[in-house]
């Protein structure tokens, strides 16, 4: 099956070629690290509050990790961008790998239960610590598993891809 | 300064570090004295934290002296596989120390269970890195040898402890052979970073100023899940050095993530040690913390972030320097 040409187009972009090609650290593995910061600050606060909605670390009152949603979210937006530019240094790569979409997929219903989360269990201020358990518990759990998947996902990419470039 | 004389420099830690700690722990017991009991533990834990650069420096110094004439190469090899074993030993014992000084904190000593643990475990590690010396010094210091010409375990017990010696080339070729067993080992790693970031995030977040309606001491329950994120990567990082140990060991990136993680023992006991965990931790919901915990809490987002960056770097900065 012929790969598509606009994989390549991208690929000859001076963009794309300086990601790849640069010596610079603030080329490829800068983006790379700054995913990994997402990726930190995204999954690390989502986990906590996940995990505080399954019932651990009850001393920590539920309420207040409201606050904790900007900060998701801002590791969100750095790796949705982050994701975008390492996307662009090797788009062959990324698409022709299946585990690519099944990482994309998983984030994306680990996000719709982030939005599910902050609109249905966070967003009252005069439902009880009871109610917002027994409405988040399910979601909470879906959540951890979906977050476990998407790095492991993330992670298999550097190791089950058919093309490194366009052939 | 080359790696051979840094592994010098360390190598004496984990062997007289693990005797006074468990010697601190035993008076302790003697002498009911929960104080010296925390001492011991905590010593135990820093030689834990310790014994990871000393283990690390050992192929840069294999590397510095396999060349020289008289050096040995199956000497090394013993004396590699010694310190694998003592190693997981002493990573164990560390990890139990950490779980007594837990114990200690929430219901003022550690659990009967965990003393005994502690002790045992403590007991054999001292004997693994006695063994773990003996061997070394065997690889420059002919004159320690003795009537027979090393590797000799003709002694019964030294025989014994041989059996459960991992080959070092083996246990490489294991930890390479399967890629997928890598990608999980890699895996493994980054969920140990989400857990750690977590929960010393949200709390120095919090100690920052940051959802100050959650006091202090709540969300210094996280504490144990970030030690066991950290347990999994000490794991999976040892194990992933043991499949590539040329790969980090002349690794610029490598060594000074291996710095920023000493520095956060230290940060750790800036914390712990100094007045400041007893102040924030009778702090309630709403109330600022002092200055001293701000600087702990600041210090510690920026050496973590830091240790995420240079793990990041690891890869493009492999052989930025030689061995000898």
């Amino acid at each position: 099956m012929a790969l598509p040409m606009f994989l390549q187009t991208i690929e000859d972009s001076s963009f794309s070629t300086w990601m790849r090609e640069s010596e610079s650290p603030f080329a490829f593995y800068f983006v790379l690290l700054f995913h990994t910061f997402g990726l930190a600050l995204l999954v690390g606060a989502n986990s906590l509050v996940d995990l505080r909605l399954l019932g651990f670390f009850p001393s920590i009152p539920l309420a207040p990790l409201k606050r904790f949603f900007r900060i998701m979210w801002i590791g969100f937006g750095i790796n949705a961008t982050t994701g975008v530019l390492l996307l662009t240094a090797y788009p062959t790569k990324a698409l022709t790998n299946p585990v690519f979409y099944a990482k994309l997929a998983m984030i994306g219903s680990a996000i719709w239960i982030l939005t599910k989360l902050q609109k249905e269990v966070f967003a009252g201020t005069t439902v009880t610590e009871r109610d917002m358990l027994a409405r988040g518990a399910t979601l909470a759990k879906w959540s951890l598993v979906l977050w476990v998947g998407a790095i492991s996902a993330g992670r298999l990419l550097a190791y089950t891809f058919r093309y490194i470039l366009y052939p | 300064m080359n790696l051979a004389h840094l592994h010098l420099l360390l190598n004496h830690f984990p062997i007289i570090g693990t005797i006074v700690g468990l010697g601190l722990f035993l008076i302790s017991l003697f002498g009911k004295n929960d104080d010296l009991k925390r001492a011991g533990l905590i010593v135990l834990a820093v030689m834990a934290l310790l014994s990871l650069p000393t283990f690390f420096s050992g192929i840069g110094a294999e590397g510095a002296i396999q060349q020289l004439p008289g050096v040995s190469e199956p000497l090394i090899d013993r004396h590699e596989g010694a310190a694998i074993l003592a190693l997981f030993f002493m990573e164990i014992t560390g990890a139990l120390a950490l779980i007594g000084l837990w114990q200690s904190h929430k219901f003022s000593r550690p659990a009967p269970w965990n003393v005994v643990a502690v002790l045992l475990l403590s007991l054999i590690t001292m004997g693994l890195m006695a063994r773990v010396g003996t061997t070394g010094g065997d690889v420059r210091h002919p004159e320690i040898w003795g009537s027979s010409t090393p590797p000799a375990d003709d002694g019964t017990l030294d025989s014994i402890v041989h059996t459960f010696e991992p080959s070092p080339a083996k246990f490489t070729r294991l930890m390479t052979a399967n890629k997928f067993w890598w990608a999980f080992m890699m895996d493994v790693h980054f969920i140990g970073l989400v857990m750690i970031i977590g929960a010393v995030g949200a709390l120095d977040l919090r100690m920052l100023g940051f959802a100050k309606q959650i006091s202090i001491a709540s969300l210094h329950r996280l504490v144990p899940w970030a030690l066991a994120g950290f347990a999994l990567n000490v794991t999976t990082g040892v194990l992933a050095f043991i499949g590539m140990p040329e790969f980090y060991t002349y690794d610029v990136a490598f060594w000074i993530k291996i710095v920023g993680i000493l520095l956060l023992g230290l940060n750790a006991a800036a914390f712990y040690l100094t007045d400041t965990f007893n102040v924030v931790e009778h702090m309630g919901p709403g109330e600022d913390a002092p200055p001293a915990a701000k600087i702990i809490a600041a210090s510690s987002l920026v050496l973590w972030f830091g240790v995420i960056t240079l793990g990041r770097y690891i890869q493009p900065y492999q052989n930025t320097f030689s061995g000898r």
